[in-house]
Parts: C-alpha cells; sequence; structure tokens
C-alpha cells in the first residue's frame, strides 16, 4: 500500500512547463568510462515517519538496506535472493528454503535459518501489519532446521506465497538489533543489504553507505559484489517543481515521480522509467450497504454514465493508463483483460438503468429524484496523500457528466489527518470513495474483498461487498496448484467484481524515475517500484 | 511616631518591584505556554478520529476502520486506554521536567525532534522578518507623498506583493534564480546561499504587508502640524522623513511583527517544501496528518514561546521609538 503525498498546488503546473524551456545540464551523455565510487543523489517525494513498516514510502528506503528471501523478476517468475532453493511440499502446506550461507547482518549477527524464523515472528506480532495482512490466514508458522534450511507451513495452500514475500515489507532484520529501542529500529534498521544507514538528517535527507561487505545480492542483480557507488543521499523533495529543477540544475542525478506535465520533456533529457504498480488500481468503492449504491443497477448506471477514459487521458496527459478493471491493475499476474473492457462510456445505458431502478423524475435542479429523494452521491476522496491534483482533476471531469445522467455528486475532500483517523472510513461516512492497493499478486483480491464479517471482520473492504461466491472463488485461485488454475479462478473472480460493481475503474498507480544520462543500472524492483541502487554507476 | 515611619521601612525597593514584576511576567508566560500546549493537546483529542485508528493506518497507508480487538495492543502500547485526565497530568507534569513526550510516529522524544528542526526555522523567520522590515521602510520612504506616479508605484507594489500566494512567489524565484541564472541552488537545506530564496519567498508578501499600515501611517504624519513646523525650521525633506515621520509610522508595523514572527514560523512549511530545506514548519503538517499529539503540542509550545518572547521585544521596541514611554 502506498500513498503518495503532495503539498504542491496545481498552480505550479504552468510553471513546470515553463521550465521545458530550460534546464538540462546535469544531463550528460552516456557510453564514457565507468567510474568506482562516487555519491548518488536521489530526489525521492515523502519523508516516512520510520525507514522499516509496512507502507511503500518505507518499502522504498527499505529495500536498499534489507534483502528478502525472494525476489521477482521482470516477467513475473520468482528467482533466489537470501534462499538459493526451495522446495513446496505435494500438499502446498510446507515450503523448505535453503539460505545462502555465511551471510551476515551489518552488525555482524548470523544471517541463518532462526534469523528468518525470527523476522517471520515479528512481522506476525505486529512489526508490519502489511506483512500480516499479505499472508493472513495462511501462515501457520515458520522454524529453523538447520543454520541453512527454513521450513514455513500454512494452513491452507496458499500459491501466491512466494510472490507476497518478495515484497521489500518482508525485508530480513538483524534479530539483535530489533532487541534495541523502537527508536533504533526506526531510525536504523539493521539489514545484510547493500547499503546501511549512515545518518539521517531529518527533513532532510537519509545518506545511505555502501556495506563494503555484501555478499546477499538477489539474482536478479546487474553485477555481483558490493555497491558500486560509495554513497546514496536519498533527499525528501515533496515539491514535484523543485523536485524536477533540481535535475535540471544537476542537484539530484536521479528523482522520483516526473510530473506528468513534464514527461515528454523528460524522456528528450533523461533516462525516464515509468513502473505501472500492480495490486488494486485506483478505482472507486461504492458503499453497498448504505445509500443509493445498495442497488447494484444505479452501481452499474454510475460506471455508465461517464468518460471515465478520457477523463484520465486528458487529467493526466496521456501519460497515465486509464484502468476499466477495478479490482486488478494491468500489471499484475493473473490480470483479466477481458473485463476491463465493460461499462464503456454510455449514458443512454446509464439513463436506461436509472429509469429501471425507479429514478424516473428530476428536480428542478435537473437531478433523478425517486421518492422524494435526489440521486445524490457523498463522494470523498483522500485529496493529498492518494489523490493528486490531476486525480482531482479526473473527478471534476466525471462529477460534470454524472450530473447528465442525473447524480448529484458532490466531492470531498478528505484532509491526510481525517484519512488517517478513520472520519471517511465507516459505511455511514461516504457513497462513493477511490483507493488503492499495490501487490505483486492478485492475492489481493483476498485482501480487499475477503467478506468483512462479526467473526473475520475486514476493515479493507471499502465497500462492505460480501459475496460468498466471490470469496469462495478467490480462495480457490489463493489455493491452487498450479499457477494456470489460480489464475483462471482469480479471472472468474475479477468477472464477479466487475459484473456487481462494487467498484468502478479509473487508472493504475503509476509511478516513474527520471536520472541523469550519465548514471547507468539504477533500476525499478518488480514487486513494487522501488529504485534499486546496489548496481547504479557512473560514467565519466 | 512609629506609626508613620513603618510604611516606609516597609516600602519595597525599587529592584524589588522590577524583579517582582519580571517575576510575574515569567509566570504569565509559563502559564501562557502550558496553556497552550494544554489547549492543544485536548483539541486534538476531541477531533473526530481515534489515535490509535491514526497509527495503525499510517503505518500501511490505509484508511480503514479496526476492531477493539486490533485497536487494543496500540491502545495499550501508548497508554491510551489510560484515563484521559491521566494522560493529560502525566504530560503536564512533564512539560516542566523539560520532557515534551515521545513521537507516535517516529518514537523519538518531541524536544530532539524540535531540536533538530528548529534551528534552520529560526533563521529563516528571523531573516525573513528583517528583510521584511528593509524591503518594506525602503519602499515606504522612497515612495510615499512623493509624484502620484511614484507613490502610486509602491502602493500598487505593496498591494500586489501582499497578496501574492507565497507558493507561487517560491515557485517564480526558483524558476528565475535557480534554473535559469543559476545564481542559487534549487535544494536550499540550511547554507547561507540556499537560504536566500527562501527567505523572499517569504519575506516579499509580509514586506507588502508591512508596507501598507506603514505607508497609511506616514502619510497621516506627514500632514501632521509638527512635520510643518520642522519644514518651516529648514529640515530637509529626507531629514524629515528619516527623524520625525518615519519613528511615528513604524509603530503599527512593529506591532504587527509580534504576530508576524510567531506566523511565520509556523507558516513557513511552503518555503520550506519548495527548497527542500528543513524546519518545523514541515514537521508541524505531516505531525497534524498524522495525528501526532505529542509533537503537534510540543511544536505549539515552542511556538506560543517564541509569540511570548515576539512580544516582549515589541514592548522594548516600543519604547526605543517613542521616548514618552521611557519616562513612565
Amino acid at each position: 500500500m502506498r500513498i503518495r503525498h503532495v503539498v504542491a498546488a496545481a498552480s505550479g503546473a504552468l510553471l513546470v512547463a515553463s521550465l521545458a524551456a530550460c534546464g538540462g545540464g546535469a544531463a550528460a551523455s552516456g557510453g564514457g568510462e565507468k567510474v568506482q565510487g562516487g555519491t548518488i543523489v536521489y530526489g525521492h517525494e515523502q519523508e516516512p515517519p520510520c525507514i522499516f513498516g509496512g507502507w511503500v514510502q518505507q518499502a522504498y528506503i527499505s529495500r536498499n538496506i534489507l534483502d528478502s528471501v525472494v525476489t521477482m523478476a521482470d516477467d513475473g517468475s520468482i528467482k533466489p535472493w537470501l534462499a538459493t532453493a526451495w522446495k513446496i511440499s505435494d500438499d502446498g502446506l510446507t515450503y523448505t528454503f535453503t539460505l545462502k550461507p555465511g551471510v551476515k547482518f551489518t552488525d555482524g549477527t548470523a544471517l541463518d535459518a532462526q534469523a528468518v524464523a525470527d523476522n517471520f515472528a515479528y512481522w506476525e506480532k505486529g512489526g508490519n501489519s502489511t506483512a500480516k495482512v499479505s499472508i493472513d490466514p495462511y501462515f501457520k508458522a515458520a522454524r529453523a532446521i538447520d543454520a541453512t534450511h527454513l521450513e514455513v507451513t500454512l494452513n491452507k495452500p496458499y500459491l501466491p506465497l512466494l510472490q507476497m514475500i518478495s515484497q521489500a515489507y518482508f525485508g530480513i532484520q538483524s534479530p539483535t538489533a530489533l532487541k534495541r529501542s523502537d527508536q533504533l529500529n526506526c531510525e536504523d534498521p539493521i539489514g545484510s543489504g547493500a547499503f546501511k544507514v549512515q545518518e539521517w538528517k531529518h527533513g532532510q535527507e537519509v545518506v545511505l553507505t555502501k556495506n563494503p561487505d555484501y555478499t546477499s545480492w538477489p539474482a536478479t542483480a546487474k553485477h555481483e559484489g558490493p555497491a558500486i557507488v560509495d554513497t546514496v543521499r536519498w533527499k525528501f523533495l515533496n515539491d514535484a517543481v523543485s523536485r524536477y529543477s533540481s535535475l535540471a540544475t544537476g542537484e539530484t542525478n536521479v528523482i522520483y515521480d516526473v510530473p506528468t506535465v513534464n514527461w515528454k520533456d523528460a524522456k528528450t533529457k533523461y533516462d525516464v522509467q515509468q513502473y505501472i504498480t500492480p495490486g488494486k488500481p485506483v478505482s472507486i468503492y461504492l458503499n453497498t450497504v448504505n445509500g443509493i449504491f445498495t442497488d447494484k443497477s444505479v452501481r452499474q448506471a454510475f460506471a455508465y454514465g461517464a468518460d471515465r477514459k478520457a477523463a484520465v487521458e486528458a487529467a493526466f496527459h496521456g501519460v497515465i493508463p486509464y484502468e476499466g478493471n477495478p479490482s486488478v491493475s494491468q500489471s499484475t499476474p493473473g490480470y483479466n483483460a477481458s473485463v476491463a473492457g465493460a461499462y464503456a462510456f454510455d449514458q443512454p445505458k446509464a439513463n436506461e438503468l436509472l429509469d429501471q431502478a425507479g429514478w424516473t423524475t428530476r428536480d428542478a435542479a435537473g437531478y433523478r429524484t425517486k421518492d422524494g429523494k435526489q440521486l445524490a452521491v457523498k463522494f470523498t476522496y483522500p485529496a493529498g496523500s492518494v489523490f493528486t491534483t490531476e486525480g482531482a482533476t479526473v473527478l471534476q471531469i466525471l462529477q460534470q457528466q454524472w450530473k447528465q445522467v442525473g447524480f448529484n455528486v458532490t466531492l470531498i475532500p478528505e484532509t491526510q489527518a481525517e484519512t488517517f483517523a478513520g472520519k471517511y472510513s465507516g459505511p455511514k461516512a461516504y457513497d462513493a470513495q477511490p483507493w488503492y492497493w499495490t501487490s505483486p499478486s492478485s492475492a489481493i483480491l483476498w485482501i480487499v474483498w475477503r467478506p468483512d464479517t462479526k467473526e473475520s471482520p475486514n476493515g479493507s473492504n471499502s465497500a462492505f461487498y460480501n459475496n460468498d461466491q466471490l470469496s469462495t472463488v478467490i480462495q480457490a485461485g489463493n489455493s491452487a496448484a498450479t499457477t494456470e488454475e489460480a489464475n483462471a479462478k482469480y479471472a472468474e473472480a475479477q468477472q464477479i467484481i466487475q459484473d456487481n460493481a462494487p467498484a468502478v475503474g479509473l487508472y493504475t498507480q503509476t509511478t516513474s524515475i527520471a536520472s541523469a544520462r550519465n548514471l547507468h543500472d539504477v533500476w525499478l524492483e518488480k514487486s513494487q517500484g522501488e529504485p534499486v541502487f546496489a548496481d547504479a554507476y557512473f560514467t565519466k | 511616631m512609629t506609626t508613620a515611619v513603618l510604611p516606609r521601612a516597609l516600602s519595597v525597593p525599587s529592584w524589588v518591584r522590577t524583579a517582582r514584576g519580571a517575576l510575574l511576567k515569567i509566570a504569565t508566560a509559563a502559564i501562557v505556554l502550558v496553556a497552550a500546549a494544554s489547549i492543544t493537546f485536548f483539541a486534538q483529542l476531541l477531533v473526530p478520529g481515534d489515535r490509535a485508528t491514526a497509527i495503525l493506518n499510517q503505518q500501511t497507508g490505509r484508511a480503514q476502520q479496526y476492531t477493539t480487538a486490533e485497536l487494543a495492543p496500540v491502545n495499550a502500547q501508548f497508554g491510551f486506554d489510560r484515563p484521559l485526565i491521566s494522560q493529560y497530568l502525566d504530560y503536564v507534569t512533564g512539560l516542566f521536567r523539560g520532557d515534551l513526550g515521545t513521537s507516535y510516529t517516529q518514537h523519538r522524544p518531541v524536544t530532539e525532534i524540535i531540536g533538530d528542526q528548529i534551528g534552520p526555522s529560526l533563521v529563516l523567520t528571523a531573516a525573513a522578518l528583517v528583510t521584511a522590515w528593509v524591503l518594506a521602510v525602503g519602499i515606504t520612504l522612497l515612495t510615499v507623498k512623493r509624484r502620484r506616479a511614484v507613490s502610486a508605484l509602491g502602493s500598487t507594489w505593496e498591494a500586489l506583493t501582499a497578496s501574492l500566494p507565497p507558493y507561487w512567489i517560491g515557485v517564480v524565484l526558483l524558476v528565475v534564480f535557480a534554473v535559469q541564472l543559476r545564481i542559487f541552488p534549487v535544494i536550499g537545506e540550511t547554507s547561507a546561499r540556499g537560504t536566500v530564496l527562501p527567505v523572499l519567498t517569504l519575506a516579499i508578501p509580509l514586506a507588502g504587508f508591512l508596507g501598507q499600515v506603514t505607508r497609511d501611517e506616514f502619510e497621516k504624519v506627514l500632514d501632521q502640524p509638527f512635520i510643518t513646523t520642522a519644514r518651516t525650521r529648514g529640515m530637509s525633506d529626507t531629514a524629515v522623513r528619516l527623524r520625525h515621520a518615519l519613528r511615528h509610522s513604524v509603530v503599527p508595523a512593529i506591532t504587527l511583527s509580534g504576530w508576524a514572527l510567531g506566523a511565520l514560523l509556523s507558516g513557513a512549511v511552503i518555503a520550506e517544501n519548495v527548497f527542500g530545506r528543513p524546519g518545523i514548519g514541515q514537521v508541524l503538517v505531516t505531525a497534524v496528518n498524522t495525528r501526532d499529539v505529542p509533537t503537534v503540542s510540543g511544536i505549539v509550545l515552542v511556538v506560543a514561546g517564541v509569540y511570548v518572547i515576539a512580544n516582549l521585544v515589541v514592548d522594548l521596541a516600543y519604547t526605543v521609538v517613542d521616548p514618552r514611554l521611557r519616562a513612565s
């Protein structure tokens, strides 16, 4: 799960555009002589409260400090990292990992099977709640067989286990270090990774220094050995205009999240990489237990009623893809492309559905009514943190079109404090609310759509949509014996969700980096899109 | 007989009176500070939403509700399950020991968080205030009651700059001076050269504002009989402006400066963000967003402290500017 935090106002957009006319001095052309050492200055966006945690803002940085058991390659396959091999029992309940021998954490503690087992226990008891929901309720126990063999047992087969634990939330920390204070573990998590924290200048940057004894690079690494550069200065540059400008003036070598207005310019001057986040895309949850959206045809009419595709293209300058599938994004293994085309813009169809649902009269303002009640939608959205100003523009365009078919949509921006404090979280708080959730597997379906019951509550089910058939199908996918079988079940689940419209698709959560042309081999990790600096080098 | 002497014997020497006055001022200041921290503490608990929920959501990047069972460990860890009054008393007694509590999100003592960030904030604030004064007084002296066109230019400039959004000013300065001309860095951080643009970002609108009030007063003062008297004594226009009129006309701006100092300190976040500068403005915004009650209360306390000190300084400044106050 990630949240972007944007303090910058829209008024910057025009000025950003004017930057296109200048700059580019730092973008030396590539292909020169490879340099050993040096300092990469990376302009990131948001400063996290701690370096390790269950928020993607923490995963971004911890990925460069902590190693994981396995990693995901660009084609979605799982490759060795701390584990050189693994065996899955025939019943799918026991995973036996063989760990790379002789790996040490940067505090000298041995990274053996017991250390990894301790980390599983740590996540489960609240050390990382996102790690926990990613493997619950399938995970049973982890134990060390010997120094290099780890056994993970499950309650039920869970095919996406390896994909899930490839996320940086599952970075392995020194068990000795975990016994230190909360403050130290927050500021200076100890891993076995290519870098370690040298200093955190709060409000400015985290200085990462190379781990000279690094031995445990992943199979997906672009070179073998410790990091090539000596230092990474991980700067927090909240403002998009200044972040992009800093690349032009050479104050940074690589930046996160190029503003979409600058995308074309960036492509001509820098090496750019775009990352379409897998998991749940940005889609609108509709409240299925309270208000007008308890009626399926009203939900479907809402989906038909506005040209979501055109609005996304306009607001994001054609840089970020539209996503019609509300439950799984197009870069996720097991994505069902055929459901994405449903509910294409069709206002006559929307009108027909609303007429059938009994919303036949209109009030003076032109909004539909039924039994004296207006077809009103309380649409709350987490402004700034999840929804950038461009995202808000999408909603404003759609609002006008929904009005044409008779919906009175009131857009309510939530402040970040309100969002986190849960002011707009309950079934009485909204009719519609957009969110996303990053995940490298279609098993995200289970996290989001698991029924919310008294015995087993699921606060993540923000449409409050309980469908036993859907639940059965997703579980069949999670516990399938083969990927093909799992994907068939996940595809069926996506179809059920689209048919019932408890959510409406908008766009993929998309991030990017741009790097100066004398900096090479900065790459985006596959499971969540974190920039990896262990292989990066400068050329002269 | 003794009764006649007694009052004299008991009468308090003047240094005691001064000391007593000073003690009273310190006590009042302490009460103001504790009250500010207390009000902030309770205000944050009164806004809808629960702290444990905010902490869990912040850790996972979610916005959802949790069950009592899910919230229980967080409530226990941070002591939210204790009666509110004992949480508050703990907080207030901590204040007197110099303990502002521990951040819910960063797990660091609030004193350390503020200590890290207060330096750059104070430098930015003080420099912005001084720069704003120089700009405001300079432009006022040069343009007030001059030829119509010059006066109009001055007052238009003030009205314009006073109403410009600081974010916009910051971005314009960044694009022109950091990107195009390359005179100053984009990421200023705490270097002297990097401080120039953030200071101007805050100083320009404030100068417009201070200039407006100074100009109004200046115009009134220049019509006063004592100015005419001074001119008839053969004093030059510049001397009249500097020695007589200015002294009178800066009083409202001095009053405003006390307020401006506090406002600059807590409102510096825009300049901090644009120029990648550390400071308590950023920390405050993040802490409010994450409902980090001890951090918010601590920063409010510090800002209140700055207000208190600023007002003392303003009182002193009055006596410097207005000799009549010195006699009393």
